[in-house]
């Protein structure tokens, strides 16, 4: 039988109706169409699907949509500001971090909370934070770069 | 691929969730925590390798996945080892496919870290093990813990994933667990006729077993006062430094009598080297009482290498694994002297 949850997405709330066993990851992509976060492995091995629950970097995949009840939810389509990509965002297309781009919502997710966290991070805490993000084409080193590049601007 | 169907069911405090256990023990129940070992586990009938096998039922001929409740799994699969985790929960069809998770995300009871007045440490069984690698009081008093939290899985993994998720899954490589045993901590395992205390080291029993009764939750985790003169770390060896289970941990706690000894007391725990993970109890035998030397660090270290009970796997060979429980335990033995004598 489905249950009422409320949760806020992106700033916007929302009452749904879903399924006890229904993910958070296919709660966003398919009740709510937001089609950014992606699904990889769907067993918290590669982190594409990564969203913010309540600001903590999260696999919407191993989380039920139940849990995220009265939560507030911030995937990748919320970074940009006024429909422009924002820092983080733009360094990544700027330093080449981004080719298939299969993993990019997820980096950027996981990204996003390390520098609320930690605003200058240091490139052992870069690559740490990420570790749990898989990307099969940059070989990380374009990602840390954009990321380094994304912490330099804000020191303006 | 959508997860197996259940109801969830969300408690708000701990006695609602032990009356929900046994209310609805009948229909198959689990307990669901951050469900980074609950839900890969019921998503996992689809990987065949993972799968029992039927000996032939109504629903699949002979040799056919199990995938449904009314299956019987094959006794000769080999994958069925008799008490293996997984393999024996996905046999047992209440478990593999429950129909009602009881989930304990709105229990702010077993949420939080706390120094009791007595100078020990409460941890809900729900905290993170990224609140624990966080904590400075955990990092401090209790290293091998913060270390543990260190090591395991990826930030994704420990933001969700929780300390009594950790424990009750009883993984002999849980890298949570093996300090926590070696650190002298205890369970409080609440039922809704019952609530007692089990030392960390007697709650696993075999891969995936325990000594949780059905209907019996976590509710927290007790770490003694630290002792003046002690020390703890642990190290967890493994081909990657993320997303990997340790082909060995070891877990090292010391109380000296005095900076410069002798050793007062000594907890050696090792992980992956056996069905659950195990107390080296020779190790005190060996250094209980004496000032630590170079040599007699070295004979400790091999006693610990003799209580490991390794096999062979892809991750490493029994052979190769009590060599690095020796090693292991002899650098560890060492740090954590150096930690005393500096502390002081
Ligand atoms: C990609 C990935 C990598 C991982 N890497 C590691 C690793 O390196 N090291 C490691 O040790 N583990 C690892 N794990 C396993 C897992 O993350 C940990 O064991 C975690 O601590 C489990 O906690 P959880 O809250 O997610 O448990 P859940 O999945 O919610 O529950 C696990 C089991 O414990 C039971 N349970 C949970 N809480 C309680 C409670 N309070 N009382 C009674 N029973 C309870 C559940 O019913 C279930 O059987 C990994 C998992 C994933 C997905
Ligand atoms: S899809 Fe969630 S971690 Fe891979
Ligand atoms: S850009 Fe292709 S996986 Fe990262």
């Amino acid at each position: 039988m489905k249950k009422i949850i409320s949760l806020t997405v992106n700033g916007v709330s929302h009452e749904v109706a879903v399924e006890p066993r229904r993910t958070l990851l296919e709660l966003i992509r398919e009740d709510l169409g937001l089609t950014g976060t992606k699904k990889g492995c769907g067993i918290g091995d590669c982190g594409t699907c990564t969203v913010l629950l309540d600001g903590v970097a999260t696999f919407s995949c191993l989380t039920l949509a139940i849990q995220a009840d009265g939560c507030t939810v911030e995937t990748v389509e919320s970074l940009a500001e006024n429909g422009q990509l924002n820092r983080l965002q733009q360094a990544f297309v700027d330093q080449g971090a981004i080719q298939c781009g299969y993993c990019t919502p997820g980096m950027l997710m996981t990204t996003t909370e390390l520098l609320r966290r930690n605003p200058h991070p240091e490139e052992s805490e870069i690559r740490r934070a990420i570790s749990g993000n898989l990307c099969r084409c940059t070989g990380y080193q374009k990602i840390v770069e954009a990321i380094q590049t994304a912490t330099e601007d804000s020191d303006e | 691929m959508l997860l197996p169907r259940f109801d969830v069911l969300v408690p708000e405090t701990i006695d609602d969730a032990c009356a929900m256990l046994a209310d609805y023990a009948d229909d198959g129940v689990r307990i669901l925590a951050g469900g980074t070992d609950l839900l890969v586990d019921l998503r996992r009938p689809i990987i065949p390798q993972h799968v029992p096998r039927c000996d032939g039922c109504p629903t699949h001929p002979e040799g056919q996945i199990a995938t449904t409740i009314e299956c019987e799994p094959s006794k000769s699969d080999p994958l069925m080892s008799p008490e293996g985790s997984i393999r024996t929960k996905l046999a047992d069809p209440k478990s593999a496919a429950p129909a009602f998770l009881v989930s304990l995300h709105k229990i702010d009871q077993l949420k939080g870290i706390e120094l009791l007045p007595s100078g020990g440490l409460r941890i809900g069984a729900l905290t993170t093990i990224s609140e624990i690698e966080r904590s400075s009081e955990i990092r401090k008093d209790w290293t091998a813990l913060a270390h543990g939290a260190d090591s395991l899985g990826s930030p994704l993994v420990r933001n969700r994933g929780t300390l009594g998720g950790n424990i009750a899954n009883a993984r002999p490589a849980a890298d949570t667990v093996i300090p926590t045993i070696a650190l002298g901590g205890k369970l409080t395992l609440q039922s809704s006729s019952d609530t007692r205390t089990v030392a960390a080291g007697d709650f696993p029993t075999g891969p995936g077993l325990s000594v949780l009764k059905p209907g019996e939750i976590v509710t927290d985790i007790h770490l003694p006062t630290p002792s003046p003169h002690s020390g703890s770390a642990y190290y967890k060896m493994a081909n990657r430094k993320a997303l990997e289970i340790s082909t060995v941990g070891v877990a090292v706690w010391m109380v000296l009598e005095k900076p410069g000894g002798p050793i007062k007391d000594v907890r050696v725990a090792l992980g992956a080297v056996g069905p659950t993970p195990i107390l080296a109890k020779s190790v005190g035998k060996v250094l209980i009482g004496k000032v630590p030397t170079d040599e007699i660090l070295v004979q400790a270290a091999k006693a610990a290498a003799g209580d490991a009970r390794p096999i062979d796997d892809h991750r490493g060979s029994a052979w190769y694994r009590v060599q690095m429980v020796e090693q292991l335990t002899l650098r560890l033995l060492k740090s954590v002297l150096s930690g005393i004598e500096n502390d002081r």
